[in-house]
């Protein structure tokens, strides 16, 4: 069974920033940080669960590609101005945007 | 500039750079930004600091196809998950880490993941190391 996805494609949404103990997948540069969904990925155990379980019976939720502004994420970013960088999280890694980015 | 001066360059300013370093040695107390910093997962590398690579195209050589099967067959037999191989590449440490290569970095996890699975012990997996390494050293005679 598919649960309902919280966000669209082209949603506005920030990476949460909270406190991690040990495993997981999501890169520090991208805490805080907003940036716009452009995929959707397959529901799957979310890996701070599924690293410590070989059976697969952890939390599972849908995933997002995550599209992000070098601009927004290097303060001392040297490309250009339109260069992106995509990465993906789990859902409960992300809410509604809450600003244009952290910086 | 060509080539080879370029990276002849390189590797002397790279060189030049003094490497800084927080001394760690198991101090009584830490502050509250030192402890998220330890806590940050081991293969999250993104944005730290280096100089520009070499790009070069590597080939797949035996031995490191060979662990490839071998993680794939204890994920098929239930033993582990490529998460857990991941969270086992990171619990191996920044020295191994970074020290292996990445092939090497599975096939240490999955010796580890055999002697917590209390499939293999660690004498029975010395004891094959060295049966193998003599073998091998017998047939390049």
């Amino acid at each position: 069974m598919t649960a309902k996805r919280k966000f669209n494609i082209g949603d506005r949404v920030s990476v949460v920033d909270k406190t991690t103990l040990f495993h997981h997948r999501t890169q520090k540069f991208t805490r805080g940080q907003s940036g716009v969904v452009t995929e959707y990925r397959p529901e799957w155990v979310i890996p701070e669960d599924e690293a410590f379980d070989p059976a697969g019976n952890g939390r599972k939720e849908p995933f997002y590609i995550v599209r992000f502004k070098q601009d927004d994420l290097w303060p001392d970013y040297t490309g250009h101005h339109i260069d992106t960088l995509e990465t993906e999280f789990s859902e409960s890694w992300l809410e509604p945007a809450t600003s244009k980015g952290k910086r | 500039m060509a080539t080879m001066q370029y990276d002849k360059l390189l590797t002397k300013v790279r060189n030049l750079s003094p490497e800084e370093r927080d001394v760690l040695d198991s101090p009584y107390t830490i502050p509250n930004e030192l402890y998220a910093a330890l806590r940050s997962v081991l293969h999250d590398v993104g944005g730290q600091p280096d100089t520009p690579q070499p790009y070069f195209l590597k080939e797949e050589e035996d031995w490191e196809m060979n662990a490839y099967l071998t993680s794939e067959c204890l994920a098929w037999r239930g033993a582990w998950n490529s998460e857990m191989r991941r969270r086992r590449e990171n619990d191996l440490g920044a020295t191994e880490y970074f020290g292996l290569p990445y092939y090497a970095r599975w096939i240490t996890g999955a010796a580890k993941a055999l002697v917590d699975e209390k499939l293999i012990t660690v004498d029975e997996l010395s004891a094959k190391i060295d049966e193998i390494r003599e073998r091998l050293e017998a047939k390049k005679k």
